[in-house]
C-alpha cells in the first residue's frame, strides 16, 4: 500500500495505483486518478462509463464484463480505449474507484 | 548483465540485486520486431521499491518487506527450516513426498535441464535463472541444516534471512512448465522444487503473492470465484452471454444451470466469462448443436475451474478440488468436462487424484477430447472455408507435457481449417514452450512484473509465434489467428501482443479453439470471430 496525493486528494492505493478503500471515492478522486491514466479532463462520455462501472460495482461487488460495459453505455471497445487509453480494466475501473480486477481476467 | 558467480552469493548481504538483465543485450526477435533498440521500454524498479522490499533482480513478485529486527530475521530462517523438514514427512507432504525426495537426493549436476529452460535462455543464460541454481541452494540448505550431512559431499552454504527471502522470490521466477523435468535423464523435477519452496513460504510462513492467495484462492472459497463473481453475478453474466452469442450466431441458446442427472458438468475458468465471453458462448453453441446433456453448476467455487493452490499451497488446493468434485457428485453427473484452462486440467484431473476417492472420484475429461468426439460424431455441419486465414496452435503445458493431450486439438483443426492454413510452431506438442504466464504469472502485474515477464518468460513463446507466421505478410491487412486453448495462456498472450502492439504491427490475433469451431459451423451466421482487438 502507498499513499497517493494530488492537490487536496489523499488516498491509499495498491502497487498498481488502484484505490484500496473504494468507499472513499468521490469526483475529485476520480479526476486525480484520471490524471495518472492519461485522462486530463473528465467529459460527459467519461462520466457515463465511470458512473456505469460505479453503479454496477456498488450493486454487485465486482466489475462488469467488458462486453456488458460496451453494450450498456453504447460505446464500442475502441471508443472506451479512446476515452481511457489504458483500457476499461486498468484505466476506467481505476478512475471509477474500483479495486484492481482479480482472477484470470 | 549482472549475475551471481556462485551458489554461495545468495547469502551475501550487499543490499544489491543478484542479477540484472540488459535489455539491449537480449537476442533480437524475428521481424517485424527485430530491432532490439526499438523494443518497448522495460520499466525499472524505483529506489523507493528497492528500499522497502527484498530485491533479487530486476523485479518483485512476492513483496517481502525487509525485516526490521533480529527477531524478524530469525523468524524467516526458522520458518523456512521447519517447513523444509515437514516436506520430508508423509503426513505433511501427502501430495509430492516421493518426487520431492527423489529430486532432492539424485541430481547428477549434468546441466541437461539448463538447455530446456526458456527463461534461462532468454535471460542470456544468466546464472540466477539456471534451473539448477535454485535447486542447488535448496539442496545445500536441506543437507547441511536439516539432514546434518557432510558439506564436503553435498556442498556448503550459509543460511541467513536473505537466502530465505531471495529463494522465495526466486521460486517466482519459474513458470513451473516442467520442460526441465521432461529432459532430465533421471527424472529430477526442478519445477516441483520451485513449487515446494512456494509451498513452504505459504503454508509455514504466510508469504505469498496476493494475486494468488488473498485475491485468488481465498476469494474463490469465500464468494465462489477469484474474479469476485457470486452465484448471482455469474448467472446474470451467462444470461447476457447467451443473448450476446445468439445475436452473433443467429442460434438461440440457454445455458443450463444445476441440471440434476445431466451427463456432463462443464466447468469453465471464470475468467473466460468475464474477459472472453465468446468462449463460454461458443461452448454452449457447440454442446447444444451436438445435443449433449450438460450443465453448469451455480454452487460456490464450482463455476470457476481455477485452482490457484496448484501453484503454491496444498491445503488451498485440496479445498477447491473437493468443492469441484462435490458439486459434480451432488448433481449426479457422469463426468466433469474442463473448459479451456490448462491449470484446471492439472489440478482436477492429475493432482486431485490424491484426494478424490470414493464417491468424489468422478471421471474428469479434457474439453479437447469432448470437442474432438463431437467433431467425429458428424453432428456439426462444418465449412472449413470460413476459417480461411493463417492459424497456429499454442500448446498449453498442462495439456501436452503433463497429460499427453496432443492429437485431439490437431484433429479438430484438421476438420475445421482449409488445407494449407495450419502451421505448427517449432517445437510443439509435448516439447512446447510455456506461454510465459504459467504458475500464476499471467495474473501478476505488481511493480514492473508485467514487463519482466514479457522480456523474460514470454519472449521464447512470442519468438515462436512470430516464426510460425514468417511466411505471411506481417501487417494488420493480413490477420493471423493464434489458437490458444487455455485462459491463462490467453491472458499472457493478450498482454504480450499489447506490449509489442503486434495486432497493429503484425496482424496477430488470438483466441481459443472452440471459437474456431463455431466460426466454421454452417448453421451459424458467418463472422463469429470478429477480429475486434481487445
Amino acid at each position: 500500500m502507498a499513499l497517493f496525493e494530488l492537490g487536496d486528494v489523499s488516498i491509499e492505493v495498491d502497487e498498481d495505483g488502484f484505490m484500496q478503500e473504494p468507499e472513499n471515492w468521490n469526483e475529485a478522486v476520480a479526476a486525480a486518478l484520471g490524471s495518472t491514466e492519461g485522462v486530463d479532463d473528465l467529459t460527459d462520455d467519461h462520466w457515463k462509463v465511470v458512473n456505469y462501472l460505479r453503479d454496477y460495482y456498488l450493486q454487485f461487488g465486482v466489475a462488469p464484463m467488458i462486453r456488458k460495459l460496451c453494450k450498456q453505455t453504447g460505446f464500442q471497445l475502441k471508443e472506451i480505449y479512446e476515452l481511457f487509453p489504458s483500457g476499461p480494466a486498468k484505466g476506467a475501473c481505476k478512475v471509477a474507484g474500483l479495486p484492481k480486477p482479480t482472477g484470470c481476467v | 548483465m549482472k549475475e551471481p558467480q556462485s551458489v554461495k552469493d545468495i547469502a551475501k548481504n550487499s543490499g544489491e540485486p543478484l542479477a540484472r538483465i540488459e535489455a539491449l543485450e537480449q537476442i533480437p526477435l524475428p521481424p517485424p520486431f527485430d530491432k532490439i533498440d526499438e523494443e518497448p521500454p522495460f520499466a525499472q524498479l524505483t529506489d523507493e521499491e528497492r528500499e522497502k522490499f527484498v530485491v533479487l533482480d530486476d523485479t518483485i513478485a512476492v513483496n517481502i518487506v525487509k525485516p526490521e529486527s533480529k527477531e524478524e530475521e530469525d523468524r524467516l530462517v526458522k520458518g523456512f527450516l521447519s517447513g523444509l523438514e515437514k516436506l520430508m514427512t508423509v503426513e505433511d507432504n501427502w501430495t509430492f513426498l516421493q518426487p520431492f525426495e527423489m529430486s532432492m537426493e539424485h541430481c547428477a549436476h549434468c546441466q541437461t535441464c539448463s538447455d530446456a529452460c526458456p527463461i534461462y535462455e532468454e535471460s542470456g543464460e544468466n546464472e540466477l535463472y539456471r534451473p539448477m541454481y535454485r535447486s542447488e541452494i535448496l539442496r545445500r540448505i536441506y543437507f547441511k541444516y536439516v539432514k546434518k550431512a557432510s558439506t564436503k559431499v553435498h556442498g556448503d552454504i550459509d543460511l541467513n534471512w536473505e537466502v530465505v527471502a531471495r529463494l522465495i522470490e526466486l521460486s517466482y521466477r519459474c513458470n513451473l512448465c516442467r520442460r526441465c523435468a521432461q529432459t532430465c535423464p533421471i527424472g529430477v523435477d526442478n519445477a516441483l522444487l520451485s513449487r515446494e519452496i512456494r509451498k513452504i513460504a505459504s503454508m509455514e510462513m504466510g508469504i505469498v503473492p496476493k494475486e494468488l492467495h488473498a485475491d485468488g484462492s481465498v476469494l474463490q472459497l469465500k464468494v465462489g470465484s477469484s474474479t469476485g463473481m457470486t452465484p448471482l453475478v455469474v448467472k446474470d453474466n451467462i444470461e447476457f452471454i447467451d443473448e450476446d452469442t445468439a445475436e452473433r450466431t443467429g442460434i438461440e441458446i440457454e445455458t443450463p444451470w444445476d441440471v440434476q442427472g445431466a451427463d456432463i458438468l462443464l466447468i469453465h475458468n471464470a475468467g473466460e466469462i468475464m474477459a472472453w465471453p465468446e468462449n463460454p458462448g461458443a461452448f454452449a453453441t457447440v454442446f447444444e448443436a451436438a445435443g449433449l446433456s450438460w450443465t453448469l453448476s451455480s454452487e460456490i467455487v464450482a463455476y470457476d475451474g481455477i485452482n490457484y493452490g496448484v501453484w503454491y499451497d496444498d491445503v488451498q488446493f485440496a479445498r477447491v478440488a473437493v468443492k469441484h468434485a462435490s458439486a459434480a457428485r451432488d448433481l449426479g453427473v457422469k463426468k466433469i468436462v474442463l473448459g479451456e484452462c490448462g491449470h484446471a486440467h492439472k489440478a482436477l484431473t492429475v493432482i486431485a487424484d490424491k484426494i478424490l476417492t470414493g464417491d468424489l472420484n468422478i471421471p474428469r475429461e479434457s474439453s479437447m477430447v469432448t470437442l474432438r468426439d463431437i467433431i467425429r460424431s458428424g453432428k456439426l455441419k462444418l465449412d472449413p472455408s470460413r476459417n480461411d486465414f493463417p492459424v497456429t496452435l499454442h500448446d498449453p503445458c498442462n495439456l501436452v507435457r503433463l497429460m499427453g493431450i496432443v492429437s485431439p486439438q490437431r484433429e479438430i483443426l484438421e476438420a475445421i481449417l482449409p488445407p494449407g492454413r495450419f502451421r505448427e510452431m517449432t517445437p510443439h506438442g509435448v516439447e512446447n514452450y510455456c506461454c510465459g504466464g504459467g504458475s500464476g504469472f499471467a495474473i501478476m502485474s505488481g511493480h514492473n512484473f508485467s514487463d519482466w515477464r514479457h522480456r523474460l518468460t514470454g519472449r521464447k513463446k512470442f519468438r515462436q509465434i512470430l516464426e510460425a507466421f514468417q511466411d505471411e505478410p506481417m501487417d494488420i491487412e493480413h490477420p493471423k489467428y493464434l489458437c490458444a486453448p487455455c485462459s491463462n495462456c490467453k491472458g499472457q498472450i493478450r498482454d504480450i501482443i499489447a506490449y509489442y502492439d503486434a495486432w497493429e504491427k503484425a496482424g496477430i490475433y488470438y483466441g481459443g479453439l472452440v471459437e474456431l469451431i463455431v466460426n466454421a459451423m454452417v448453421d451459424v451466421q458467418p463472422g463469429f470471430i470478429d477480429w475486434e482487438w481487445h
